[in-house]
């Protein structure tokens, strides 16, 4: 009956969502009730761990907290894992005949396991809730405090909790900085790996070799310079060049230079700068492995090499290196975090500050970790999607022009 | 006559290994020229020198009234007017059929859109895929890949078409459509260089058959000559294996 209940409680909800969601509990209901093998196995390993989290709890929430009911729960975990344990021992007596001549491998045996696994994976998700139970009344209390609690967690909820104003700040400058960055980046990499894959030819006229030698050149050293260099160093550099260059041609006050050059915006052009270094490497890595046999083709029909980079090989190679730059743009979000040292206020610079506040600075440090956790696992997430739809995920095998 | 195309001494070497040793070649217009040999004598390399995907070390290539080896010859106008089809079709993976086609004409010849898809559709009809208009070029077999290749050739309208062993990638059932359209493409009048083992197709349809060993032309002339009464020893030794191969 609950069953029912949650499904036309599902049915409720119209469109796509509604119909994902029905999707997904039919999916989830088929496999409830299907044969698997390891029944035992995965109800033991379960029990277990709803064992060792009752343990080593500190605190109990509503279901824990009944001591009738954990006698009960256990009392069944128990008989489920002294069956299993009975498998096992037939197991090993059997070994090779055991799925055919083991009475617990009868289909009736087996559906009773099955049953029993259900009371386990029951028992097992009255834990977990009764664990989040803890969880949101902690959060609540931690956020109704006006002092710093000692224990860890609490400690973290409630630094993050009473700075979120500045956590959030962190966030959305970092995501800012990752996404112009990657973006800004990207367009500079197009032109770099145009410079790059000049090359000079035997009918080029000679100021023409010469230009296209120098080109190349350019692109290879600035390549060069900006992978050898650590980006926190690139930062410093950038920022203090530019504001030199302000103080030196204009004669605006430091409080005006620094509205324009701020530290946000030379942060951003060191992610810029950097970012068109790497994704120029992977562009290049692009163009060059587009099969040669393209390049002969349009060339044979009388196409100039830049219209042959422009129309055939170069949007070949931006197909091919969408996850590259995707993936650049989930580094970023994690480069991003050396800009604190410039003073560029972003998720880095928010920890480390409000850890200066209370003088804790572990449990802001893994606030800031978990936030930088969530933030690439969504953009991952997302790009992954954004690729399905492009169906650059379709299998390819080996590319080339046949 | 004045040939269309011309070769004289052509040399070619990759490093330290001289591939082509003086060529001297002459095409007339409408003639189909077919080029046997063992693999490594140089024949793809000649063809590829033929509208300078190789540069050649030395010798001239005259084609239309202009040396194409000259530095400062128009090399993309020429090969306008040089159609060539390759062995591994090389089409347009970004692109469908139609686009494939009408990629050159629109972008080269500034020829209008729907104009363009006018020529292209009659050329693919021409080798029998007109079902196949819209299609994805990479969903084709290969057979139908090689036609919309020498259809793509052919929407350039050009003087002569190079063809550089173009069934050899394809499986025995398949290489007859290619040839097919090949032939028909010969009857029609086209200039054409062919780099083939397709014997009977050379044997059929050419109008002279040049054999190549290691870098020059051995010997060359009508195909009833070369494949009934060949002069040189070589070339007998070539024929022979595989004339008794394919039974021709």
């Amino acid at each position: 009956m609950a069953m029912n209940n949650i499904l036309s409680a599902l049915c409720a909800i119209p469109g796509d969502a509604g119909r994902w969601l029905q999707g997904r509990a039919a999916a989830l209901w088929r496999f409830a009730a299907a044969d698997h093998p390891y029944v035992f196995l995965s109800g033991s390993a379960l029990s277990l761990a709803a064992a060792l989290t009752y343990v080593f709890s500190q605190r109990y929430g509503f279901f824990l907290s009944r001591t009738a009911l954990v006698w009960i729960a256990l009392a069944l975990c128990g008989a489920f894992c002294l069956a299993a344990l009975a498998a096992l021992a037939s197991k090993l007596r059997l070994k090779r005949r055991y799925r055919a001549k083991s009475r617990f491998c009868a289909p009736a045996a087996r559906r009773a396991a099955r049953y029993g696994s259900y009371v386990i994976w029951a028992v097992a998700a009255l834990v977990v809730a009764d664990r989040l139970h803890v969880l949101c009344q902690v959060v609540r209390e931690v956020m109704a405090m006006d002092s710093n609690p000692s224990p860890f967690f609490q400690a973290m909820v409630y630094m993050f909790y009473n700075s979120r104003a500045l956590f959030l700040r962190g966030l959305w400058t970092t995501l800012r900085l990752a996404f112009f960055g990657t973006i800004f980046g990207f367009l500079l990499a197009v032109g770099l790996v145009f410079l790059r894959i000049q090359t000079p030819t035997k009918r080029d006229r000679d100021h023409v070799k010469f230009i296209k030698i120098l080109c190349s050149r350019f692109a290879a050293l600035y390549a060069t310079v900006i992978r050898g260099t650590p980006m926190m160093l690139q930062a410093f550099i950038i920022y203090y060049a530019g504001f030199g260059l302000f103080t030196s041609h204009t004669d605006l006050t430091i409080t005006e230079i620094n509205s324009v050059w701020s530290f946000f915006i030379a942060g951003l052009t060191t992610v810029s700068l950097n970012s068109a270094a790497y994704l120029s490497e992977v562009l290049r890595g692009g163009v060059e492995s587009i099969d040669a046999g393209q390049t002969e083709a349009a060339r044979s029909l009388g196409m100039s090499p830049w219209m042959t980079m422009m129309k055939v090989v170069f949007p070949q190679a931006l197909k091919n290196s969408i996850p590259a730059i995707g993936n650049e743009m989930i580094i970023n979000i994690k480069d991003s975090s050396v800009l604190n040292c410039i003073g560029v206020v972003e998720l880095m610079y928010a920890a480390t500050s409000v850890a200066g506040i209370y003088y804790k600075n572990l449990p802001n440090y893994v606030s800031a970790a978990i936030i930088y956790l969530i933030m690439t696992c969504c953009i991952s997430a997302l790009l992954n999607k954004l690729s399905a739809r492009l169906s650059l995920n379709t299998y390819r095998g080996v590319p080339s022009s046949n | 006559m004045e040939p269309i195309l011309s070769i004289h001494g052509l040399e070619k070497s990759f490093g330290p290994l001289k591939v082509l040793k003086g060529i001297d070649l002459d095409v007339q217009k409408g003639e189909v020229v077919c080029i046997i040999g063992a693999s490594g004598s140089g024949k793809s390399t000649l063809l590829r020198c033929l509208n300078l995907l190789e540069e050649p070390d030395g010798g001239h290539i005259w084609f239309g009234g202009q040396d194409l080896t000259d530095l400062y010859a128009d090399l993309d106008g020429l090969r306008q007017r040089i159609g060539m089809v390759f062995q591994s079709f090389n089409l347009f993976n970004n692109k469908n059929v139609l686009d494939n086609c009408t990629l050159a004409p629109i972008s080269v010849k500034h020829i209008p859109r729907a104009q363009a898809e006018e020529t292209a559709v009659r050329h693919l009809k021409a080798v029998g895929l007109e079902d196949f208009i819209h299609a994805d070029s990479r969903r084709l077999s290969g057979g139908q890949k090689q036609r919309v290749a020498i259809a793509r050739a052919l929407c350039m309208e050009p003087e002569i078409m190079l063809f550089d062993e173009p069934t050899s990638a394809l499986d025995p059932e398949i290489v007859g459509e290619v040839l097919d359209v090949m032939k028909a493409l010969a009857k029609e009048g086209m200039t054409m260089v062919v780099v083939t083992h397709e014997m009977a197709f050379a044997k059929e349809v050419s109008d002279r058959v040049v054999f190549m060993d290691q870098g020059v032309i051995l010997e060359q002339g009508a195909p009833a000559e070369v494949f009934g009464n060949p002069k040189e020893a070589r070339t007998r030794e070539f024929l022979s294996r595989y004339l008794e191969d394919k039974g021709v």
